[in-house]
């Protein structure tokens, strides 16, 4: 099968040149061997290793970064790994915590979407690694050569063809046939191709079992197409324009941090020195450091590269910038003149994007997040505002509250709403401790908000769903009134989503499915095909900001972040984008139908690494610029509502 | 995990009448009074036995709320079977059963099969819907009717699995092209019932089997 193709490679017209250019670096070598000897996992063998292979995180030749480049055969799954060389003097401009954020960790080459070889006619052969998830590496550079090797040893292993148009382009497990898809699941000999790597979650695994317990076709016929040449490809445009995206996004990663960098200081037009504000803001979030759990839970996965045996645990991607430790005290008062005045708002946007907050400063900083403070305010004037809008509340609340016992039989409204809302507060976050028990006061408080608000706010009223975005901010204010009106604020943006005509929802799911076209065109062909392009799969993770899908304070990690509006006001659709991504492989490789998908989607909750996840967003939104932009039409929430108008279209009476 | 035939069902009816409690008592054998309210849909699953022929049940779970009407009905596709669910003590959601039975009529399969639960049976000191008036809806609609308890556990099983009957009858009297998927029905390879009985993680139900 294409073997002789594939391995006829003399066509690699510099590769002699490049062994020949490799043999500068090679004075490194020594050096290298000792530092970068790391520990294969037991059990696991090498089948391929390359020194001097490098990346090129700018254009100065200064800061190149040098590696040794490896495949690690462990079971029946291939793994790749890229690990810089510590502490050699000449790449004395980047830190060696700063070098190690490119290091490629044991990648799953079954997570390999394709491998694209470039040979310059002049300087080093370099390939691009493009993974299913649709995020790519920096192109790796073969001082020493090698690409043939490597791509040949890839080939030993796994399912690896041509693509029909390019032939520098090598895709893995790329299977025309649905036969052929059968047959990877089914792991004949030979093939190998594990569709699903360890690097997959939990819920993946017992499915696999699954998938090789029913899968009982028998082996003849299985090895006849196996054998069978694979079909030339049908031109794919949209597969095409998808390449060329992640082409893009590639070059992007290519100057990784100064680019994005240099992207926001141009935007912002803030006027630092991003190599000042590297030093400043990120030291403290390169992997090694262990996170502040203290206030998270303890939850925190480790990034650390010496984490002991977790170098098979993740995807170590390194385009989304690692994320940093939550914003602490110390760190929020420098953000603050002395009397209290946010002096460089999107500075202080960037951290909270990049990292959260501390717990303990939720309930100062929430309200300035959400707009119910404004961030040029001192410290006395939103102490002000708070006497303030604290008499106003409870003249909103008196509102109802006055509500006789011979009125309210004649206001049907009110009493559905207040039954519905009666209901709904007790079915809310009660696992919580600050909600949990018989006869909790902050259920009370929950309710007493709720129904002000559908004062407050009578044309839209109470809708279910409303609960659960109120829950985390009166457990963070711990004030009825600052709660209500930094609720008040967010529903400025999401109140849409509570829309009787669902149309806030709607323009998000339809946004969502733009996206998913420009930075995956395949799998938004597979939801086409499949009848599944209304999204209604994503219906909860938007209605209520993934707020059912993680745990509660990784929800409220989650939120701060959104809310920072840093690089989009849309962020959550990107990260819808990017878990949807990172399960592409498994929803199309297991031809999930709409309710299968719906099912699975459920499923993943609890299971979604946030800033992983996260991580993804940030580098698709990056990676969909303009363009990303342009697929999200105006006033879709949570921007907030384009006109100043009537916010909300008076419903009809069996509205709540 | 083997089955005959997979059926897929769909609960539905008003807010807070019971359908997620109905759903946790059939498959966990549990009533869990507090829990949090559904947002747009979750799932269940149980293995029963009728005609000594393993099926599994294949339950989804709808959030009530009006607003999410037009979501829910993207999920009554394929279901073969639905529970229509409204609460003894409020009046109002039996006043809402037409425009539920509306949206099944429209959306659903017209073979569905529904089956009228008459929810929190063990509140009868409330009640506020009589058993007659129940089962004359049923009668005008052509449903099966049952009044149940979630709490207590009275009828539960037995809706579930009435449902599951009418469904098999169905297929037996050729009502149903069960190679055709979107009649909410899949066939499985366990057509012959195993010693193991029960499946998924819940005992097996084989005595509760009519039709």
């Amino acid at each position: 099968m294409q073997e002789p193709e594939l391995h006829d490679l003399s066509d690699d017209a510099d590769y002699a040149a490049s062994l020949q250019q490799g043999s500068t670096s090679m004075m490194l070598r020594s050096d290298s061997v000792k530092s970068s000897s790391s520990r294969e996992p037991e059990g696991a063998e090498l089948v391929y290793t390359r020194d001097n292979v490098a990346i090129h995180p700018s254009s100065l030749a200064s800061e190149r970064i040098s590696g040794r480049l490896k495949l690690i055969k462990q079971n029946s799954s291939l793994f790749m790994t890229w690990i810089p060389y510590k502490g050699h003097g000449s790449t004395a401009k980047l830190s060696e915590k700063d070098t190690n954020l490119y290091s490629i960790r044991a990648v799953p080459v079954s997570d390999i979407r394709s491998i694209r070889r470039h040979a310059p006619p002049l300087g080093w052969q370099y390939i691009i690694i493009v993974l299913s998830s649709g995020l790519a590496y920096p192109p790796l550079y073969f001082y020493n050569g090698g690409v043939k090797e490597f791509i040949g040893t890839i080939k030993q292993h796994v399912f690896l063809t041509r693509s029909a148009e390019d032939v520098n382009l090598f895709l893995v497990n790329d299977f025309q046939d649905p036969l052929q898809k059968t047959l990877s699941s089914l792991e004949l000999p030979r093939a190998i191709p594990l569709a699903y790597g360890p690097s997959n979650i939990s819920v993946d695994e017992s499915t696999l079992v699954e998938v090789q317990g029913s899968g009982v076709n028998d082996g003849s016929s299985s090895a006849f197409h196996h054998q069978g040449r694979p079909r030339n490809k049908v031109h794919d445009p949209a597969r095409d324009l998808s390449i060329q995206v992640l082409e893009k996004f590639s070059r992007v990663t290519k100057f990784a941090r100064e680019t994005t960098t240099q992207l926001f200081s141009e935007h912002h037009g803030n006027g630092y020195d991003p190599n000042y504000r590297r030093t400043n803001i990120h030291t403290p979030a390169v992997p090694g450091h262990p996170k502040k759990s203290s206030s998270v839970g303890g939850k925190v996965p480790h990034e650390s590269p010496a984490s002991g045996n977790s170098e098979f645990d993740e995807l170590s991607l390194i385009w989304g910038k690692p994320r940093q430790p939550p914003l602490g005290y110390e760190e929020w008062i420098s953000f603050l003149d002395s009397e209290g005045r946010v002096t460089d708002l999107n500075a202080l946007r960037k951290r909270i994007f990049y990292g959260g907050l501390d717990h303990e400063l939720r309930k100062e900083v929430w309200g300035l997040l959400l707009g119910y403070h404004s961030h040029d305010s001192t410290y006395a004037e939103r102490e002000y505002l708070k006497s303030v809008k604290k008499s106003e509340y409870e003249t909103i609340k008196n509102q109802w509250k006055s509500i006789s016992l011979a009125q309210a039989k004649r206001f049907t409204k009110f009493r559905e709403r207040k039954g519905l809302i009666e209901k709904d507060v007790v079915r809310t976050d009660r696992s919580i401790g600050f909600y949990d028990g018989d006869d909790n006061p902050n259920v009370n408080v929950l309710r007493d908000i709720l129904l002000t608000y559908s004062f407050y706010n009578f044309d839209l009223g109470y809708c279910q769903g409303m609960s659960d975005l109120l829950s985390p901010i009166l457990y963070v204010m711990d004030d009825e009134s600052e709660a209500f009106w930094c609720f008040v604020a967010l529903m400025e943006r999401l109140g849409p989503n509570f829309n009787r005509d669902q149309n806030g929802m709607h323009s998000q799911l339809f946004a969502l499915s733009k996206l998913v076209e420009l930075l995956d065109g395949s799998l938004h062909n597979y939801f086409k095909q499949n009848d599944c392009l209304n999204y209604f799969f994503c219906f909860r993770w938007i209605l209520i900001q993934f707020k059912r899908e993680f745990q509660y304070e990784k929800t409220m990690q989650l939120w701060e972040v959104l809310w920072t509006h840093y690089l989009s006001e849309h962020l959550h659709l990107y990260l819808c984008v990017a878990i949807l991504k990172r399960y592409r492989n498994k929803i199309i490789g297991e031809e999930m139908d709409f309710d299968t998908l719906l099912k699975f989607i459920n499923e993943l909750s609890g299971h979604i690494d946030l800033d992983a996840t996260l991580r993804d967003a940030e580098a698709l939104c990056i990676c969909a610029g303009e363009n990303g932009a342009a697929c999200i039409p105006p006033g879709t929430p949570p921007s907030l509502p384009l006109d100043d108008g009537l916010l909300y279209s008076q419903q009809d009476d069996e509205v709540l | 995990m083997s089955y005959a035939y997979l059926f897929k069902y769909i609960i539905i009816g008003d807010t807070g009448v019971g359908k997620s409690c109905l759903l946790l008592q059939f498959t966990d054998k549990r009533f869990q009074p507090v829990h949090d309210l559904t947002i747009g849909v979750e799932f269940g699953a149980r293995m029963i036995t009728i005609d000594n022929k393993p099926i599994k049940l294949q339950i989804w779970d709808t959030a009530g709320q009006e607003s999410f009407r037009s979501i829910t009905r993207s999920y009554y596709r394929g279901a073969a079977g639905a529970l229509l669910v409204y609460d003894i003590t409020r009046r109002e959601t039996f006043n809402h059963l037409a425009s539920w039975l509306e949206d099944a009529r429209q959306h659903a399969n017209a073979n569905m099969t529904i089956m009228l639960i008459g929810n929190k049976c063990d509140l009868a000191h409330r009640r506020a819907v009589s058993t007659e008036e129940g089962e004359q809806f049923a009668k005008e609609h052509g449903l099966i009717f049952m009044e149940a308890s979630a709490k207590t556990a009275q009828n539960v099983e037995e809706a579930f699995i009435k449902t599951a009957a009418s469904i098999y009858k169905k297929i037996q009297d050729g009502v149903f092209d069960v190679s055709n998927e979107s009649y909410g029905i899949k066939v499985g390879y366990g057509g012959i019932p195993g010693p193991s009985g029960g499946r998924d993680g819940s005992s097996s139900q084989s005595g509760a089997c009519c039709s």
